[in-house]
């Protein structure tokens, strides 16, 4: 975290000379080219950049606009996206990445429920069921879930033919850095069960993570993966000083399946030289058995390693004593007067020092301090101690092998021996990235209560927001920049008391609404976590954009979903405008879906409910012409009753519903519309007459006799109907 | 409705890294194979493709065989016994021929496409496409435009069966015999066309299914070809319902917040795929005629579930995201495969 390193070596006073909190190395500065492709033919007249998603750039770009009006009907402007820093992190790809954070969302989310209902259970002061597993075990069933997650360095099937040559087992795939880290956090702070042959663990861990711990410096890994791609080219292999070498390597770091089946390749075990180097080969392989002998402080060992495993202390320093006599009774044994071949008898001397735990030998065995503290484990203390004689010990080990350019994961491992919490975190967060220091807190956590409190802690230079909260929103913001894991930051957002709400909102806000399968994936989490506010703001953003686009019917539906009677009604206007011109004849199907969407009275349309009536008053009077059917004029009657006295009926639809009925007030076979009907109909003409006095009333497109058409029909109707009522 | 039910049912889940936004069967070419054409959407590189792989039947693992840049991200994707046939998002359609797109050595390309040109065509996102097997060879076509388009696999040109102008949006199609078909869209509206009987859709339904309670979009309906009066459609709410023709007014219900008591929902989000299921054999056997055939669906909440009139629903497969699609092999029913939000397919091989 650079923003929180002090200044300088100066106790973190601030640089009054060009006033930067942070040192910041001009170097830094190179700048980066990136092309934009554009496509666009020159002039180029205005570039606008602005931010888009994540770490993307959108750069707009304009053509001069109409220099040519004969220009082809070229587009004037494109918008491209760039994006910054594409390559974040080389050892893991963006990809992998998405789905680390897809498969990481479950386990996190069990175990922040399990963690509820420990604490509401503590809460009620229950005592928990003895069927309960202690919260450690939780955190190590996360910790494992998390860990097959991040990759799997298991060894390759053995092949059935066994290359003699190949002395190192392939791995299936590259060990990642990040597994590394996970495995020690978990080692040290979660796995209470594997306490007592910590030191085994860490042997097992080297052994899978060897070639991760150095940037620059040669370690026993990459000296014996150079190693063996020269063994076919060798011809007495025993003469070679490498081959003592990196047997006395292997040997210190533990590896001893490795160790013994380099032994094997010692050119006394040939058949034709096996009856000249008779007491040579007694030697090696003495060795090599005292070797595969050797007690180890561990429950079990993974097929294929070799070892005696003890899993008692007392049984353990028995056994350890025995093969330590064995150890220097070999060494000194009159056989080795008789060994003729000087490689072979100074290697295997060597060898047997290192076993004795010959501080001189382990070091100069070793390349890296790691591999130098782990050979102490194995050959000088293999108990466990506290952590403070171990983190003692690797001090010793980096003064004797001191490396200028640390690794990230050295420099954690320090952190977690120095005991220093805050150390761990800053680590996991420069290192290994956000999604690290979100996850591994829960493993932290379980470890100690110390550390509890520091991340748990609220802070007022946060905000009053704890360490855990913040690190939590910092992930979910990564997860919110990205197209495809937007949705699994309210999982994250949603564990953070007290700004993880509030953000939710915003991010939801945030999302694009065009297409409806995104919206209803943002509704959805509205849904989950009861955001009803939210979800109608973003159901109305989508209705406009719809309406904006030509899509009334999508535009409608959004609105009415959102309860939007404001919206619906200023639409309503805008939509009876083109009902005038087009509610005729055969464009009247075009009508039919929005007026079914639109629904009957009742529902939610804001004025729009009117189109409903006036389609089923339409229809009646085409059904009333074409086959003169009284029935079906008698319901247009009603239909148009209904209209004229729903006071949401348009006032400028009047005449042409009007004029319309003239075909009703003039038919054939008596009067349809009796007196008071008739009275309605007048007095509306008589509101209409008086409202087209004033200036903003909107004249609709009839001929210009049709009002006094209607006033004479209803005239004529009027004395009709009196007439049939007498 | 647990798995126990169904113990032997095996779930392969195949990450991708990239998006998945449609994914479908082909039909074998020959017996021991099984393929599927998948539309991806590679985020890092803002590209989609359109890829055929055919499937190690033991592994489950999926192979590339071809692979075509379609103009922008697919829309829709279906098909048949001789084609398969993908809309997009800027209102393209492509129709490819089944049997060629398994062939590695033939260059897998669109045999015919028709381009949105702004015009006679679509405007803006086709939200369906269906073809039918034995069919007219034609294509039927459904945006968020309001239009309806017929398109000639045979030589990709097309004919306008309506056009709704933006008044309406459709989303989701299904054939139901040669000359008609259905049509779905917002506030959970059904349309049943004909051609027969042009100008507009002879019958339509308006689902006021949930009595006060909002309303929401249909995304998937089917047509059993041996019932080709009753359409089964889902959508937003966990809603599935069957709309028969011959009964316009009464929907049977069969999953949503509107559902009789009797029958739990196993979801109550957005339904994003409904299909018949010929597999799981109806619980009556003698095949009355008014009872529904049990079908399969997928939903946002990450439920694959197997549902039918009467019954319990069965649960296939929970998943933590969401199961976009689904389609069930119809040479071998037994097998579905499935596109999840998560950047991954699965499938699922019932006993």
């Amino acid at each position: 975290m650079p923003g929180l390193a002090p200044g300088d070596s100066a106790g973190g006073v601030p640089d009054s000379v060009n006033g930067t909190l942070v040192p910041y190395s001009s170097d830094s500065h190179v700048s980066a080219i990136y092309p934009l492709r554009h496509g666009l033919n020159p002039p180029i007249s205005r570039v606008s950049v602005s931010w888009g998603r994540g770490n993307s750039l959108r750069v707009s770009v304009f053509r001069q606009p109409d220099s040519d009006p004969k220009s082809d009907g070229e587009v004037g402007g494109r918008v491209v996206e760039v994006t910054l820093g594409k390559s974040r992190d080389g050892e893991i790809s963006d990809a992998q990445w998405r789905k680390i954070a897809y498969g990481s969302v479950s386990p996190f989310a069990l175990l922040q429920s399990r963690k509820n209902s420990t604490a509401s259970l503590s809460r009620m002061q229950l005592s928990p069921s003895p069927y309960h597993l202690e919260w450690w075990e939780y955190v190590m069933e996360y910790s494992k879930d998390i860990s097959s997650l991040l990759g799997d360095p298991k060894t390759a099937l053995a092949p059935l033919i066994e290359d003699p040559n190949e002395v190192f087992p392939k791995k299936v795939e590259e060990p990642s850095s990040l597994k590394a880290a996970w495995e020690l956090m978990e080692m040290f702070y979660v796995d209470k069960l594997s306490q007592a042959w910590l030191p085994e663990r860490l042997v097992d861990w080297l052994a899978d993570y060897d070639s991760l711990i150095s940037i620059d410096l040669p370690t026993v890994h990459s000296k014996l993966v150079e190693f063996q791609n020269q063994i076919v080219t060798l011809q007495v292999i025993e003469d070679d000083p490498r081959y003592w070498d990196l047997i006395s390597s292997a040997l210190a770091v533990g590896w001893l399946e490795i160790v013994v089946k380099l032994l094997r390749l010692h050119g006394s075990y040939r058949l034709d030289q096996l009856g000249r180097r008779e007491t040579e080969n007694g030697l090696v392989e003495a060795v090599a058995v005292l070797i595969s002998k050797m007690p180890r402080m561990r429950p079990a060992i993974d097929a294929g390693k070799i070892g005696e495993c003890f899993k008692a202390k007392p049984d353990f320093v028995k056994a350890w004593e025995r093969w330590r006599a064995q150890i220097t009774k070999l060494d000194s044994s009159a056989f080795w007067v008789q060994c003729d071949h000087r490689q072979t008898r100074e290697g295997l001397k060597n060898m047997l020092q290192i076993m004795l735990g010959n501080v001189d030998v382990l070091c100069s065995s070793t390349c890296h301090w790691m591999e130098l503290y782990i050979s102490h484990f194995l050959y000088i203390r293999p108990f466990t101690a506290g952590l403070e004689s171990m983190y003692s010990l690797a001090q010793k080990c980096i003064r004797l092998k001191h490396t200028s350019n640390p690794h990230k994961l050295m420099r954690l491992m320090i952190g977690i021996l120095g005991e220093n919490n805050e150390v761990v975190l800053a680590e996991c967060s420069r290192g290994f990235g956000t999604w690290m220091v979100a996850h591994a807190i829960e493993l932290l956590t379980a470890g100690s209560n110390e550390a509890d409190i520091l991340v748990h802690e609220e802070r007022e230079d946060l905000g009053g927001i704890s360490l855990e909260e913040l690190h939590r929103l910092v992930y979910a913001q990564l997860l919110s920049s990205h197209l495809l894991t937007w949705q699994i930051a309210p999982i994250y957002l949603t564990s953070c008391m007290r700004q993880g709400m509030g953000l939710l909102e915003i991010l939801l806000l945030k999302q694009p609404v065009q297409e409806n399968q995104m919206l209803l994936k943002n509704l959805e989490i509205c849904r989950l976590y009861e955001l009803d506010g939210i979800s109608s703001h973003l159901m109305e953003i989508s209705g406009m954009y719809h309406w904006k686009h030509g899509r009334k019917g999508c535009a409608v539906f959004w609105l009415q979903q959102a309860h939007d009677e404001v919206r619906l009604s200023r639409i309503a206007s805008q939509l009876f405008d083109s009902v005038g011109k087009s509610i005729s004849g055969e464009s009247f199907k075009q009508w039919e879906g929005l007026i079914e969407l639109l629904g009957s009275e009742g529902q939610l349309a804001g004025g729009l409910n009117f189109l409903h009536k006036y389609r089923d008053f339409k229809k009646c009077l085409q059904h009333a012409e074409s086959r003169k059917d009284a029935d079906a004029a008698r319901q247009a009657v009603e239909s148009l009753m209904s209209l004229m006295r729903n006071a949401s009926t348009p006032q400028r639809f009047w005449l042409p519903i009007l004029y319309d009925a003239v075909k009703l007030l003039s038919w054939d076979e008596g009067p349809l519309i009796n007196v008071s009907q008739t009275n309605l109909l007048l007095n509306k003409l008589q509101e209409l007459s008086v409202a087209r006095l004033r200036p903003d009333f909107v004249e609709p497109e009839l001929p210009t006799q049709a009002l006094n058409h209607v006033r004479y029909s209803l005239g004529t109707n009027l004395g009709r109907a009196i007439l049939g009522e007498l | 409705m647990s798995v126990i039910g169904i113990p032997q049912t095996q779930i392969h889940r195949l990450p991708q890294s990239k998006y998945v936004d449609a994914i479908r069967w082909l039909p074998s070419v020959s017996p021991l194979q099984q393929s599927a054409i998948v539309a991806f959407f590679d985020t890092d590189a803002d590209s989609p493709s359109l890829e055929v792989h055919s499937l190690d039947q033991e592994s489950k693992a999926l192979d590339l065989v071809s692979s075509w840049a379609p103009p922008s991200r697919i829309s829709s994707l279906k098909s048949t016994h001789a084609f398969a046939v993908a809309s997009t998002v800027s209102g393209s359609l492509h129709v490819f021929s089944a049997t060629e797109a398994q062939d590695p050595s033939s260059a897998f390309r669109s045999e015919v496409s028709v381009a949105a040109d702004g015009k006679g065509f679509h405007m803006g996102r086709i939200n369906g496409v269906d073809l039918m097997d034995g069919g007219s060879n034609e294509c039927v076509s459904v945006g968020e435009d309001g239009r309806v388009n017929l398109v000639r696999v045979l030589d990709g040109s097309y004919r306008k069966v309506f056009d709704g102008n933006g008044l309406v949006s459709y989303t989701a199609v299904k054939w139901a015999s040669p000359t008609e078909f259905v049509t779905g869209g917002c506030g959970f509206g059904l349309q049943w066309w004909d051609l027969r009987r042009p100008g507009s859709a002879v019958a339509q339904f308006k689902g006021n299914l949930e009595k006060g309670r909002t309303s929401g979009i249909i995304h998937s309906i089917d047509v059993h070809p041996s019932r080709k009066h009753t359409c089964l459609a889902g959508g937003s709410a966990g809603t599935i319902f069957a709309w028969d023709l011959r009964y316009q007014q009464q929907p049977i219900i069969l999953s949503g917040t509107g559902s009789d008591t009797a029958a739990q929902s196993l979801s109550e989000s957005e339904v994003w795929e409904v299909q018949y299921d010929s597999y799981t054999k109806s619980s009556i056997n003698n095949f009355s005629s008014s009872k529904l055939l049990p079908a399969m669906f997928c939903s946002e909440d990450g439920i694959l579930g197997v549902i039918e009139q009467g019954e319990e629903p069965t649960e296939l497969m929970a998943e933590p995201c969401a199961i976009n699609s689904l389609d069930i092999d119809r040479q071998n029913p037994s097998e579905v495969i499935c596109s999840l939000e998560w950047e991954s397919i699965a499938i699922v091989s019932r006993p």
